[in-house]
């Protein structure tokens, strides 16, 4: 601004004196723009942080995406009448079996077409029954003369020039004769690593056989030997002779075998020391007029069995023990969409809970743990088979054309969904629908558990204890800074308050856990006592002191009590610690279960008169150490509102005769309680979103009860312990987004209440 | 209340002013306020500053009857570490008093410490001659000595004359030699592997990018090998200092009973504990105090210093400001100075203070998303396809971590500056106008340097919330251990890709993640204070810096 002053040619006529000079002009335009861009920026990244959120959770709630794939080559069928559909782990090389025997491989890559294996180990015998096995990848075939034969199928990827081509093997592994050499009629097979159940329904409708047959194989040195029987056992005493039986299931492990009536009623069978025995018989579909059961079906892990019934009705029977009933039973846990018609086919994901049904053309993927139809559609042909590939990336079917279509499947979520997160849910082999965070389980058959509600349940209670200990703390603290103590300690007290606020939570979290939870693990009825000295303390000396006279009064100046109350209270606090051990002796005493001694013991009376946990990492200790976040917040926020009451109103009241409190009470709180309440909301929103202390200091166990001796597991918390192992772009991982994005919106709403009310303060003070 | 007020009047007035009880009671509360807070900081500060000073070294005698003896023996000898009341294995639920004492010498024992009751000691003695040795792995050795064997073959026996001085010397010598090793394997045989990497990377590069790589090798063949000569001169020069460090030992004796004896190249430091005054006292306690700043972890972190952990918090806090400064500044003048007061900024100014009330853990879920996964995997794809799968750009490291940081303190450097910059008066910003200023002018002029303690501020609380946050970093590249710093002499010097060590994590990795947390504890202790000071130092300086500036705008709009 000075170059135009200093110009030489400037003089007092030159009008180019009020002419800025080319310069100042050129960064005066550039600043601007370069801090509106700036400042845009800013905003834009703001808003960016809610959308990205946002765009990593959004793919949970969509469903299943099904595109058709374009088949190169052959892939008709001869005439027949198929009975299963397999496929590869990576839908390259379905395998197609027919009635009677014949097996085909389809390679959908077009290179080698179809491939079919004649079913010369059945020599002269002609296939009574076939079955196959999708996890154990065995065909079970039963044969008109009572033979029992096992294929064992297998896929070996191999690599030409890093081009991945299946290759196909199909061996017989056992053969054996059925007792009685009936003609099998249906068949099914369990297996394990070292055992083999077959079971077999065999014979004409009114002798019919139900049998099962057990094999065995030794390990040795050697490796693996050969399937050897080693026992069989007659099962038809054991039904009412007069049912047809329609389907038989066994589940993988061989340990359950389910006979299907065609009356509808389901007979579950249950292996054990001694053999089988009829552990449970039900009407799946007892309360409808049409009973009858079309398809049946093991889900992934064998503990919940879905059904159809004839008229498309579609329910999921699942084992656990009821309450009343110590055995494992079935019992019904699920109703999905009614699919219409009876299903034709059933075909399941060997990846999670998800199943294949079809009726004519209408096909259509459905979710268990989440009771939803993930896709459904109608085809342009008739389904015969279905099966679901191994990464539950792709549904080939086989349709009446005997023509086989592969289907891309694109479901990265089927666990997912608004009911599965904030909703009940019944899972296998819970006794009823609840709330349950569990990610991560031991085996593959794991069902995945995403309720945030207990999450966002301890959330609210590490919140409650916080803010039970820090606002009566904030409150009347702001309300004495402000009101009574001299100005001169003001400017200590709100620094130290402040200072406060800067202690680093992870310093918070690690006192909390290693120093502040063993002291007050058995020191409990210590701090009863000093939660009852305290107040009582202060309550007895004001009312001793304020009764004093005038004369006697003055010895403690106004506004300073706080500070002569500081002995006192560390007198009582010492008095009550040290009190604590004989109260305990003579309130709190258990008879110790094993000695039959009496103990005075708080950690053992709490949960024996309560019938709750008492953990020494428990939301007590978390409240407490919360409480540093939270105070200085409140304090602050409180504090500023109650001095900006016009003093005018202060003055006001204490010249019409009212004491000092009446005057805070009555007249400064109620003007100031927006500011306090927004005060508290901020203090709220700390509190959500407090993270390190909670990891630190709570067992990190997702349970959902009030108990204050118990610890919870936190939205923040649960982010922090899983999110590093989950990985990227798996449901865990959105899942756990999800969990940010309603901390996120729970503390955008808080502070947004809390500016609000702020501005409402400022509009009223100004008319005050 | 209101009857108590009816009930007062005239003669009584001057006794007692009704809610005065009340009154006491809200001071009650301040007052628990305020302890809370110097309770909980001086805990810190004692246990923080004790694991400094040097303990005695108590021996104890056990009786006849007591079981607690190690073997044979019926001695113990160690610091005292606690006394307690224990109710757990005792018969009747009687309490028994008991002592906890660091008895050293894990090597041997395999516990670091030992509780004792009170009623098996038959008496405490305090030896003089005991010795303390620290040592560069399992702990510390609680010993007599016995005699100094050194490189020449000359034996000193441990009564002898001069014992302490040829050991202080001799230990020195060793300390010497493993910083010079440390030189050589950080430094030098660092910088050539650095290189050899260079060279393989290039190699791959140009077969990725269907490049001569026959050429490429052939070219880069003599420099590999010139390295790889280098590399094997360093190295055996390396092995011969390590085979020196191990010439000298040192004989003891526990007061169990057992002998041993200590390379020097172990040892970090020794001392007589029984016969220390407070001056050497505090000697040594400055001397510790050092050594935990300047020193590197040992011992799973449990041992030594905090020198990365301090360095990464510094190095982080530094890049955080310098990206957070700028951003937050512009974006409040934007809303103080540029944009039109409306709806609109109302709304953008109330969206930024809610920001500033955003759990800090959703910055880190966010960086995480954004920063490591989607900018540093495009990164890797574009600049370092050549080292993938290994991820260089796509993992956590200092440079998201401190972006993560920034935009979690940009919302308290916006609303700290905007405040400092609304509180320069109308005045002076139409004074400045009317002289002819442009409004970049006034800025830069007049409001700037007005609202700059205001903007310091801004920055030191954003830098004391950087330095104190844990949550965000876990997800975004703070490591319990890392090899390297992310600063250091080889090119480009600023490792930005870098995992970093962080004081905070230090705490939580230490005192939750340790197999042995009792022995972590003291070091967790110190680690805290260290924290504690550097947070409260710098939030002091912002309120020191804050009550200027209200002084000096008193008559402002503050």
């Amino acid at each position: 601004m000075s170059e135009k002053f200093d110009s030489k040619k400037g003089g007092e006529d030159d009008p180019r004196r009020f002419v800025a000079s080319r310069r100042v002009l050129a960064v005066d335009f550039l600043m601007t723009y370069f801090i509106r861009l700036g400042g845009a920026g800013v905003i834009v990244t703001v808003v960016g942080i809610f959308i990205f959120i946002l765009a990593q959770v959004l793919p949970l709630f969509q469903g299943a995406r099904v595109s058709e794939v374009l088949v190169e080559g052959e892939r008709q069928l001869p005439e027949g009448e198929y009975v299963a559909l397999a496929t590869d782990e990576w839908a390259e090389l379905p395998m197609v079996v027919k009635e009677d025997g014949w097996v085909y491989f389809i390679d959908l890559k077009g290179r080698r077409g179809v491939v079919e294996k004649a079913p010369e180990w059945l020599g002269e015998d002609k296939v009574s029954a076939i079955e196959v096995d999708h996890e154990a990848q065995v065909i079970s075939v039963g044969t008109e003369s009572g033979q029992i034969h096992l294929l064992k199928y297998a896929y070996e990827p191999e690599f030409v020039d890093e081009v991945r081509t299946i290759k196909e093997s199909l061996k017989q592994e056992y053969h054996g004769a059925l007792e009685g050499g009936a003609p099998v009629r249906l068949i099914a097979l369990g297996q394990s690593e070292s055992v083999r159940v077959i079971a077999t329904v065999a014979g004409a409708l009114e002798k019919q056989q139900l049998r099962v047959q057990v094999l065995k194989r030794k390990r040795s040195l050697m490796g693996v030997g050969k399937w050897n029987a080693s026992g069989s056992e007659d099962l038809s005493d054991k039904l009412p002779g007069d049912i047809r039986i329609e389907k038989i299931l066994m589940s993988n492990r061989g340990d359950a075998l389910v006979v299907v009536a065609a009356s509808g009623r389901v007979s579950y069978f249950f292996r054990g020391d001694e053999g089988f025995e009829l552990r449970q018989q039900f009407v799946p579909f007892e309360d409808q007029p049409q009973r009858k059961i079309v398809t049946t079906g093991f889900l992934l892990g064998d503990v919940s069995l879905v059904f159809v019934a004839d008229d498309g009705s579609n329910r999921v029977f699942s084992l656990f023990r009821s309450e009343r009933d110590p055995v494992r039973k079935f019992y019904h846990t699920k109703t999905l969409a009614s699919l219409g018609a009876g299903s034709d086919y059933y075909a399941r994901s060997s990846r999670n809970k998800a199943f294949l049904l079809g009726a004519g053309k209408h096909a259509s993927l459905r979710f268990s743990t989440s009771e939803k139809v993930r896709w459904s559609d109608e085809l342009p042909w008739k389904v015969q088979l279905g099966v679901i590939s191994g990464k539950y990336d792709a549904l080939i079917f086989l349709n009446e054309e005997r023509e086989l279509h592969k289907y891309q499947l694109n479901d990265p979520h089927p666990e997912a969904g608004l009911k599965a997160f904030f909703g009940k849910v019944w899972y296998e082999g819970a006794p009823e629908p609840k709330y349950e965070w569990q990610s991560t389980g031991g085996s593959d058959d794991f069902e995945p558990k995403f309720s945030l509600v207990p999450l966002i349940f301890g959330s609210l209670k590490g919140t409650l204890y916080a803010m039970l200990f820090a606002v009566p703390i904030a409150l009347f603290g702001a309300l004495y800074t402000s009101e009574f103590l001299h100005p001169k300690h003001k400017v200590i007290i709100k620094p130290v308050m402040e200072i406060m606020a800067s202690l680093p939570s992870v310093v918070l979290g690690f006192m909390a856990a290693l120093w502040l939870a063993p002291l007050i693990e058995d020191r409990v009825p210590s701090l009863l006592l000093v939660v009852t000295f305290v107040p009582l303390g202060a309550f007895v000396i004001g009312w001793f002191w304020g009764s004093r006279p005038m004369s006697v009064r003055k010895w403690i100046p106004q506004g300073l009590e706080f500070l002569y109350f500081m002995p006192v209270l560390m007198g009582l606090a010492w008095l009550g610690w040290i009190l604590g051990p004989h109260l305990e002796h003579y309130c709190f005493t258990v008879t110790d279960p094993q000695s039959g001694k009496v103990v005075a013991d708080f950690s053992q009376w709490w949960p024996q008169v309560t019938g709750t946990s008492f953990q020494q990492r428990n939301s007590l200790v978390v409240g407490f150490m919360m409480g540093f976040t939270v105070i200085p917040i409140v304090f602050t926020i409180a504090e500023d509102a109650l001095s900006n009451v016009p003093g005018s109103l202060r003055t006001g009241s204490l010249a019409i005769g009212a004491s000092r409190w009446q005057t805070a009470w009555r007249i400064v709180l109620p003007t100031a309680s927006a500011g306090i309440f927004s005060g508290l909301m901020v203090g709220l929103g700390r509190a959500v979103g407090e993270t390190m202390i909670v990891v630190m200091a709570t067992g990190n166990t997702p349970i959902m009860e009030w108990n204050v001796f118990s610890g919870m597991r936190t939205l923040s918390a649960n982010i922090a312990v899983e999110l590093p192992e989950a990985p990227q772009h798996s449901t865990l991982y959105r899942t756990l987004f999800l969990g940010a994005f309603v901390l996120f919106l729970l503390t955008f709403v808080l502070n947004t209440i809390a500016e609000l009310l702020r501005q409402h303060l400022r509009e009223r003070y100004k008319t005050v | 209340m209101s009857k108590f007020s009816q009930k007062i009047g005239g003669s009584k007035r001057e006794r007692s002013a009704p809610g005065e009880p009340m009154v006491w009671f809200s001071g009650m509360w301040l007052a628990i306020g305020i302890l809370m807070i110097v309770f909980l900081l001086s805990v810190i500060v004692v246990n923080g500053l004790g694991v400094f000073w040097p303990k005695a070294v108590v021996q104890v005698e056990l009786t006849e009857a007591s079981e607690a003896g190690w073997k044979q023996s019926q001695y113990f000898a160690g610091e005292l570490h606690k006394t307690q009341v224990r109710r757990v294995g005792s018969a009747d639920g009687e309490a028994i008093p008991e002592i906890q004492l660091f008895v050293g010498n894990r090597d041997v024992y395999g516990f670091g410490f030992k509780f004792i009751d009170e009623h098996d000691v038959l008496q405490r003695t305090f030896p003089k001659g005991i010795l303390l040795v620290e040592r560069m792995e399992y702990g510390d050795l609680i010993a007599f000595p016995v005699k100094l064997q050194l490189a020449d073959g000359k034996v000193i026996e441990a009564g002898d004359q001069g014992f302490d001085e040829e050991l202080q010397r001799a230990v020195q010598r060793a300390s010497d030699r493993r910083h010079e090793i440390t030189h050589l394997e950080r430094g030098e045989i660092g910088r050539v592997n650095q290189k050899m990497e260079r060279l393989k990377m290039r190699l791959k590069k140009t077969e990725l990018k269907g490049g001569n790589v026959k050429q490429v090798a052939a070219e880069t063949k003599l420099e590999q090998d010139e390295l790889q000569e280098r590399y094997e001169k360093m190295a055996a020069e390396a092995a011969g200092l390590r085979a020196r460090q191990k010439e000298e030992t040192f004989h003891y004796r526990l007061v169990t009973g057992e002998q041993g004896s200590l390379e020097l190249g172990g040892v970090v430091c020794f001392y007589y504990p029984n016969q220390l005054s407070t001056w050497t006292k505090l000697g040594h306690f400055f001397s510790s105090i050092w050594g935990f700043l300047s020193e590197e972890p040992r011992e799973a972190n449990t041992e030594g210093g905090v020198f990365p952990a301090l360095f990464g918090t510094f190095v982080m806090t530094l890049i955080m400001c310098i990206l957070v400064v700028p951003i937050g500044v512009v974006a409040a003048i934007y809303l103080q100075e540029y944009a039109k007061q409306g709806l609109v900024v109302r709304l953008v100014r109330i969206a930024v203070n809610n920001l500033a009330g955003v759990p800090s853990i959703v910055y880190g879920v966010f960086g995480l998303g954004f920063f490591v996964y989607m900018m540093g995997g495009s990164i890797d794809s574009l600049f370092y396809p050549e080292r993938l799968p290994t991820p260089t750009f796509g993992t956590g490291g200092l440079l998201w971590a401190s972006l993560t940081m920034a935009l979690m303190t940009v919302p308290v450097v916006i609303v700290s500056t905007e405040e400092a910059l609304a509180s320069v008066t109308r005045g002076m910003r139409e004074a400045s106008l009317a002289a002819g200023a442009s409004k970049w002018q006034t800025i830069q002029h007049i409001v700037l340097p007005g609202g700059l303690p205001g903007i310091i501020t801004g920055m030191i609380l954003a830098m004391a919330r950087g330095a104190g946050e844990v949550a965000p970093l876990m997800l975004v590249g703070v490591v319990k251990l890392a090899p390297t710093l992310p600063l250091d002499t080889i090119a480009p010097y600023m490792h930005l890709e870098r995992k970093f060590m962080h004081l905070g994590f230090h705490i939580y990795d230490l005192g939750f993640q340790s197999p042995d947390s009792e022995a972590a504890k003291p070091m967790v202790f110190a680690t805290t204070l260290l924290l504690i000071a550097l947070v409260v130092v710098l939030n002091a300086a912002a309120i020191i810096v804050r009550e200027k500036l209200r002084k000096k705008y008193s008559s402002g709009a503050f």
